[in-house]
C-alpha cells in the first residue's frame, strides 16, 4: 500500500482503530481491576486483550472474565 | 382462619415419597417454626406453597387463595428467603431492591424508603459493593430485605440460619423476632435452640407428615413425662436404689449415670409417692428429685425415632 | 405488565454490565466498517503486491462487492456471535437459582420468556442496524456511483432469520438446562433447515432461504416475491417458538 492510498483511505480507517482502543482499553482496565479470572492469569490475559485486536478482547470478556 | 392452611399434600420424586399427606395451618402473627432433619421435605413443602413446585395432590391456600403451580398470584402476600439466595452479583444491595419493588408495583418513591429502612434493619446501609462480593451473611441479610420489601403477610425463611456463626444467627433471628409485629413468620431449621429462641408455635415434620405440632407449651404438656431425675450424695447410694427390686418393674425404666438415675414410668398408675416409698424404706435422703421436663430435643428425638 | 417491563430493563442493564453489548455492538461495528473497506482496498493492495513482469488484472471492486462482505459477515460471522453470546440466556439464571426470589416476589414466568426475548430481539435489532449503517454510509462513499437492488428488503430477510433463529435458540433454552445444549439444539435446528432445503419444493418456505437466497436478491436474479413464503414462514415460526417456549417454561419445575 503505498503513501498516496494510506492518506486517502485514513480518515476512513480512523473510526476503526477507534474501536479497536476502546474495546482493548476498556478490556485492559477490566483485567488490572478484577485480578479474578475463569483461567489463566494477569499476564497472559494482558497480553491477549492488547495484542490481539478485537478477538482478544472478545475472548476475555466470553471466557477469562472471573464472577464479578 | 389461618393464614396459610395445607391440606393433604402429597408430593413424590420418583420413587421416594417425601410429603404424605401433609396436614398444616398457620395462624397470623404468630413465629411458626417447622423443624425436620435435612430431607425431611421442608424446602420442598415451601417450593408448593410458593408455586414452584407442583404437588401429586392436596391443596395450599395463602390468604385464603388457592396455590396454583407455576403462577404467582398468591406470592403477592408472601416474602421469601430461600435456603441459598442468589442475586444477580453485578447488582448493588439498592439496585437489587429497587428491582424488587418494580416487580412487586411498589411506586418508586415507596421503594425508596422501604429500601433504606430495610437496609438499615439488616445492616447493609453502608454497603456500597456489588452483592458479587457479599459474604453468606450478607447475602441472607439482603435476602431477608427483599423478602420484607412488599410488606408481605407472611415471610417465608428456609433454613436462614443454618449457614451462619452464633453472632450472624442471632443477629438473623432478632431479625426475624422484629419482624413478627408485622408479619407472620414461618421458618423452618434443624437448630432447636433456634426455635425455643424465638418460635411460639412448632411443627415437626417427620416421615411426610407432621409428626409433633402446636404452641411450644402445648407441645410440652402433651409430651411431659411421667419421670423424674434424682441426685444422690454419692456414686454407692445411687446404685442402691437403681438396683432396689421394688423398681425392677416391667413399666419402669431406670438409667443411671454417677450419682444421678433417671427413672421414667410408662402406662401405669405409678407416680411420684412410689419412688418416695421405695427411698423411705432405704432410709435415703436425695439431693435432688426433680420432675422431669421434657426438652425440645427429647421430644424431637422421641418423635423421630 | 409491571413485571415485564422491570425485567426488561434488568436484562438490558446485565448485558450492559456483563459486556455482552459492548462485545455485540464493537463487533458489528467493525464488520460494519471493515465491509466496503476490504471490498475496496483488497484488489488495490493486492494489485500492488504483485511482483513485475506479472500482471494480474483485479477486477474492479464495485458496490455489490461490499453488499457481499456485509451479508457474509453478519450471517455467519455476526449470528454465531450473536447466538454464543445468548446461549447462556437462561441457563446461567437457572443453575444459579437467580429467578426463584423474582418469581416468589409476583414476576409471572411468561414476563420473564418474553423479557427475555425482547431484549434479544433488541439487542439483534440495534447490532445489525448498526453494521447496516455504518457499511450503507462507507459503500456510498467508496462507490458513489453503484447501486445495488433490493438491498431493504434482502436487510429486512437477513433481520427476520435472526429473529427466528432466536426463537430457536429461546426454546432450546427452556428445552435444555445447559448453554452448551441450548447451542447444540440450536446449531441442530440450523442444519435440520438446511437438510429441508435439498427437497427443491421445500426451499421456497424454508426460513434459511432468506440468509442463502439474498446474493441473487441483491443482484436481481431472484424476485423478491419468491421469498415470501419464507418470510411467512419464518414469522409464524418465530411466533410458534416463542409461545411455545413461554407454555413449556410455565411448567417447568424450578
Ligand atoms: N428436584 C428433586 N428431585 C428429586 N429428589 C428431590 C428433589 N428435591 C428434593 N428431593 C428429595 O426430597 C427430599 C426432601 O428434600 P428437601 O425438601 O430439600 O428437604 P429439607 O429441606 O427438609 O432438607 C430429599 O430426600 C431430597 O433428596
Ligand atoms: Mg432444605
Amino acid at each position: 500500500m503505498d503513501l498516496a492510498m494510506l492518506r486517502e483511505y485514513l480518515p476512513l480507517l480512523i473510526p476503526l482503530v477507534i474501536l479497536q482502543f476502546a474495546l482493548g482499553i476498556t478490556a485492559l482496565i477490566h483485567v488490572l481491576r478484577h485480578p479474578a479470572y475463569r483461567f489463566g492469569n494477569k499476564v497472559m490475559w494482558v497480553i491477549i486483550v492488547v495484542f490481539i485486536q478485537i478477538i482478544g478482547p472478545i475472548i476475555y470478556f466470553t471466557l477469562g472474565r472471573g464472577e464479578d | 382462619m389461618g393464614i396459610l392452611e395445607i391440606n393433604q399434600l402429597h408430593k413424590r420424586f420418583g420413587q421416594h415419597e417425601v410429603l404424605k399427606g401433609l396436614e398444616m395451618d398457620v395462624p397470623e402473627h404468630s413465629i411458626f417454626g417447622l423443624v425436620g432433619q435435612n430431607g425431611a421435605g421442608k424446602t420442598t413443602t415451601m417450593k408448593i406453597i410458593l408455586g414452584l413446585l407442583k404437588p401429586d395432590s392436596g391443596s395450599v391456600t395463602v390468604c385464603g387463595e388457592k396455590v396454583a403451580y407455576g403462577e404467582t398470584k398468591t406470592n403477592r402476600h408472601i416474602g421469601f428467603l430461600p435456603d441459598v439466595p442468589e442475586f444477580y452479583g453485578y447488582m448493588t444491595a439498592r439496585e437489587y431492591l429497587k428491582l424488587c419493588g418494580e416487580i412487586t408495583g411498589l411506586s418508586q418513591t415507596k421503594t425508596k424508603v422501604r429500601s433504606e429502612e430495610l437496609l438499615e434493619l439488616v445492616g447493609l446501609k453502608n454497603e456500597k459493593k456489588r452483592i458479587g462480593s457479599f459474604s453468606r451473611g450478607m447475602k441472607q441479610r439482603l435476602g431477608i430485605a427483599q423478602a420484607l420489601l412488599n410488606e408481605p403477610k407472611l415471610l417465608i425463611c428456609d433454613e436462614p440460619t443454618s449457614s451462619l456463626d452464633p453472632i450472624g444467627r442471632k443477629e438473623i433471628l432478632d431479625i426475624l423476632l422484629a419482624a413478627k409485629g408485622k408479619t407472620t413468620v414461618l421458618f423452618s431449621t434443624h437448630i432447636l435452640s433456634d426455635v425455643e429462641r424465638i418460635c411460639d408455635r412448632i411443627a415437626v415434620l417427620h416421615g411426610g407428615k407432621l409428626a409433633l405440632y402446636g404452641t411450644l407449651a402445648e407441645v410440652k404438656q402433651r409430651h411431659r413425662y411421667n419421670g423424674f431425675v434424682l441426685e444422690f450424695e454419692n456414686v454407692e447410694t445411687a446404685a442402691i436404689f437403681a438396683k432396689s427390686k421394688e423398681l425392677q418393674h416391667p413399666s419402669i425404666s431406670t438409667t443411671r449415670s454417677g450419682n444421678t438415675v433417671t427413672v421414667l414410668l410408662t402406662g401405669c398408675d405409678l407416680d411420684g409417692h412410689f419412688f418416695l416409698d421405695v427411698l423411705a424404706q432405704k432410709r435415703i435422703v436425695p439431693l435432688k428429685f426433680v420432675a422431669l421436663e421434657p426438652t425440645l430435643e427429647s421430644l424431637f428425638l422421641e418423635v423421630v425415632q | 405488565m409491571t413485571g415485564y417491563l422491570a425485567f426488561l430493563k434488568k436484562e438490558i442493564f446485565e448485558y450492559a454490565k456483563t459486556y455482552k453489548l459492548l462485545i455485540l455492538l464493537v463487533v458489528f461495528a467493525v464488520f460494519g466498517i471493515t465491509n466496503p473497506l476490504v471490498a475496496k482496498l483488497l484488489p488495490e493492495i493486492l494489485g500492488s503486491l504483485v511482483a513485475d513482469g506479472i500482471t494480474i488484472t483485479m477486477p474492479k471492486a464495485t458496490a455489490y462487492d461490499a453488499w457481499t462482505q456485509f451479508f457474509k459477515n453478519a450471517t455467519q460471522m455476526g449470528l454465531i456471535l450473536t447466538v454464543i453470546l445468548f446461549s447462556g440466556v437462561l441457563s446461567s439464571e437457572l443453575s444459579k437459582g437467580t429467578l426463584v426470589i423474582l418469581l416468589t416476589k409476583g414476576l409471572s414466568r411468561t414476563a420473564v420468556i418474553l423479557a427475555k426475548y425482547t431484549c434479544m430481539a433488541l439487542l439483534w435489532t440495534a447490532s445489525i442496524a448498526l453494521c447496516f449503517g455504518l457499511t450503507y454510509v462507507y459503500t456510498h462513499y467508496l462507490f458513489p456511483a453503484d447501486k445495488v437492488s433490493n438491498l431493504p428488503f434482502s436487510v429486512f430477510c437477513l433481520w427476520l432469520f435472526g429473529m427466528f433463529l432466536l426463537a430457536v435458540l429461546l426454546l432450546s433454552a427452556v428445552l435444555t438446562k445447559s448453554s452448551y445444549g441450548c447451542l447444540l439444539l440450536t446449531g441442530a435446528a440450523v442444519v435440520a433447515c438446511l437438510l429441508v432445503n435439498i427437497i427443491p419444493a421445500a426451499h421456497r418456505y424454508n426460513p434459511i432461504s432468506l440468509v442463502t437466497d439474498k446474493m441473487g436478491l441483491i443482484k436481481n436474479t431472484i424476485a423478491v416475491s419468491s421469498l415470501f413464503g419464507a418470510v411467512f414462514i419464518a414469522f409464524l415460526l418465530a411466533l410458534l417458538f416463542v409461545s411455545l417456549a413461554v407454555l413449556i417454561f410455565r411448567k417447568k419445575q424450578l
